[in-house]
């Protein structure tokens, strides 16, 4: 009997995370669960041979087999492996991350469950049932996002209620552009079906993107959220959107030959850049911080897109794949000056913070000089490959995205410089104590982050492989 | 097919219209009102205008209307236990029915939006719907905008505002696609938006 992989890749986690359920008193297992189940299934897709060591005499798992649920159609196609292997894996490093930090969580099971609909929406072909899976993603996330674990991440509200209200915002969009394909394909000839849904579909995705000006999210939610859960959603949710937007350029012809989009991908993106390092320079808050550097190295991933070129591509996947390093290490510094704030998070509340709780800022700011592209990281030579590329063909635009950068740079210093302030005289010089796992954790984070850093060829070489996936600007 | 089945199906093209301005009557009473009894009853009677469109919508498969009707029910439901948990810890002060803050303001504004959700609907009309359901898709899109607009801070209202832009987008679609998947997708995410917006306001009451 042949099992279709999607069945394997949407039901193992949607199990796992019932199993998870009942064990919400041992943390540890239902990391190590998680994180198996997602490895599991990122190995699945990207190591193709594990599918024949899983398949026994009767059983077989088929790749390439469509899943097909009530006439719809549910299948892993070559350009969805590279999409699919970072979604889980991301999430299997965020489960270990999230281990020490968020003891009972329902993250583990209910990040399973969103790892479980993401993959689903890259699967399905439809726009309509892609964009109701990411929305149902996104407000499961949620539930995670402000449980009052550890005391201090449940208190205000307001970022998970812009969160849901900005991903509904996007779905009418995307679901009617579904109806005007349909139409389109009925009346040919009818151009302004096209025109409405390149509309629609750029609205849409500018939403869920946080794109300037429908930012707001971004940063209400690093505030208010739970550090890991924020950093899910930034890497793994954002992921996913980021890869239907390319799998859309790719799937929709029509959408690459509108002529405005390339200038429109640019403008949008240096705007992000310069309003994003604008607000980030003069930020006061960690939480806005980790918010605003996210929205820079999206405009940076739509400027590599807006350069109409093969490598743009290729810097945009390798901008995505350098994110989860950097702001990994960002949360567990957060997570750990928040509580040193009694989960407050701004600057004047943490002045000194680095002398009682040194490893936590340390790893906050090499996260954060990483999300910048600043050296040494794997975000640095996606971001020099960018200015590479735009200065090509107008230098000024390469000024704009590295003042961006240098903006997030500064906000970076700015709050290190207050964290490693003398103490004031009447604060408590008391030494946090460190969980040895955290302190692990970060050390191997700060290593694969200068590691990428220092080698980002074999990573490069990688990303530039899979991009080959995505042909829509060679066509 | 019995008369009485017969009667029954005949209905909603007959009473959309007055269901589409019940609509913007009870959401007007859910804006104005600061009473969360008051307003519960308001939201279960809107979902209750909201279902007889559903009706009209699917007219051969009527169980799909009294699934979505019972859906918004349940969802009122969640609310109304997360505003009593609310309600137990937060001391009244005053009397227990008032008028929410800025009243002056709330009237004027949602009389606009009133009028132009009217005029959009005449003047843009949307494609392949009938003009009270497109009525009825504009008055919803302005309530969303007036409760997400105005009451950001208050997660129950925020969720009210979320899904009666769904509302909005599902009488759109599911006249275009009445499809038994779609249907039940945005089934789901109806009672997901339900059951987030009432656990942020219980935990901002735990915190």
């Amino acid at each position: 009997m042949t099992i279709p992989a999607p069945l394997v890749l949407i039901g193992a986690p949607l199990a796992m995370a019932v199993v998870l359920q009942l064990l919400r008193r041992w943390t540890m297992f239902m990391a190590l669960l998680a994180t198996l189940t997602t490895l599991f299934c990122g190995l699945l897709v990207s190591f193709p041979p594990l599918l024949d060591i899983l398949s026994s005499g009767a059983w077989q798992i088929a790749l390439e087999e469509p899943l097909s649920i009530l006439g719809r159609v549910v299948v892993v196609e070559p350009a969805d492996r590279l999409p699919l292997t970072f979604i889980f894996i991301t999430a299997a490093i965020l489960f270990v991350i999230a281990w020490r930090l968020l003891p009972h969580s329902n993250f583990f099971p209910v990040g399973l469950m969103m790892v479980a609909m993401l993959a689903g929406a890259l699967m399905v072909k439809q726009v309509v049932y892609t964009a109701l899976l990411v929305e149902m993603a996104a407000i499961l996330a949620v539930f995670p996002l402000h449980e009052p674990v550890g005391a201090h991440y449940g208190r205000h509200t307001k970022g998970g209620a812009r969160y849901i209200v900005y991903m509904t915002l996007a779905l009418p969009g995307l679901m009617v552009t579904q109806l005007l394909l349909d139409l389109f394909a009925i009346f040919p000839n009818d151009t302004t079906y096209l025109q409405a849904a390149t509309i629609l579909l750029g609205l849409s995705f500018a939403i869920l993107l946080g794109a300037v000006p429908f930012q707001t999210w971004l940063s209400t939610v690093a505030t208010n959220g739970s550090p890991p859960v924020v950093t899910f959603l930034f890497t793994v949710n954002l992921g996913t959107v980021w890869f239907m937007l390319l799998a859309y350029l790719e799937s929709y012809a029509w959408l690459v030959t509108q002529a405005s989009f390339a200038p429109l991908f640019t403008t949008v993106g240096l705007l992000m850049m310069v309003i994003g390092g604008l607000l980030a320079a003069s930020q006061r808050h960690l939480g806005r911080l980790v918010g605003y550097a996210t929205l820079v190295d999206n405009g940076a991933m739509f400027v590599a897109l807006g350069t109409w070129q093969v490598s743009g591509v290729t810097l945009a996947v390798m901008l995505l794949l350098a994110r989860p390093l950097a702001l990994g290490l960002m949360t567990m510094g957060l997570d750990g000056l928040r509580r040193l704030g009694s989960g407050d998070d701004a600057v004047e509340t943490l002045a000194g913070a680095a002398w009682r709780a040194p490893w936590r800022t340390m790893a906050f700011v090499v996260g954060g000089i990483a999300l910048a592209g600043f050296p040494l990281s794997l975000s640095f030579a996606a971001h020099w490959g960018l200015y590479r590329v735009l200065s090509a063909a107008s230098v000024f635009q390469a000024v704009l995205a590295l003042a961006g950068c240098a903006g997030v740079m500064m906000g970076v210093l700015g709050v290190g410089r207050v964290l490693l302030a003398p103490l004031p005289q009447n604060a408590s010089r008391e030494h946090s104590p460190e969980d040895p796992v955290v302190l692990i954790l970060i050390v191997l984070l700060i290593g694969a982050t200068l590691l990428s850093g220092i080698f980002p060829q074999s990573i490069s070489r990688i990303v530039a492989e899979m991009a080959t996936g995505f042909t829509f600007f060679t066509s | 097919m019995t008369p009485f089945i017969n009667w029954l199906s005949q209905l909603p093209s007959l009473i959309s219209t007055p269901a589409a301005w019940g609509i913007f009557l009870t959401g007007a009473g859910i804006y104005l009102i600061n009473e969360w009894r008051i307003r519960f009853l308001m939201w279960g009677a809107q979902y209750f205008f909201v279902g007889i469109l559903f009706a009209r919508i699917f007219d051969t498969r009527p169980e799909m209307a009294l699934l979505k009707t019972l859906v918004g029910w349940l969802i009122c439901g969640a609310f109304l236990i997360s505003a009593r948990v609310r309600g137990q810890t937060t001391p009244q002060v005053g009397p227990r029915w008032r008028w929410s803050s800025n009243l002056p303001f709330r009237i004027l504004s949602l009389l606009t939006m009133t009028v132009v959700a009217y005029l959009a609907s005449q003047k843009y009309p949307l494609p392949f719907i009938s003009a009270d359901l497109a009525l009825a898709c504009f008055i919803l899109i302005v309530l969303a905008i007036l409760f997400i607009g105005t009451e950001e801070d208050d997660a129950l209202v925020t969720g009210v505002g979320v899904l009666n832009l769904l509302s909005a987008l599902d009488i759109f679609y599911s006249s275009q696609d009445p499809g038994l998947l779609v249907t039940g997708l945005l089934v789901m995410v109806n009672l997901l938006i339900g059951l987030a917006a009432s656990y942020l306001a219980v935990v901002e009451v735990a915190e």
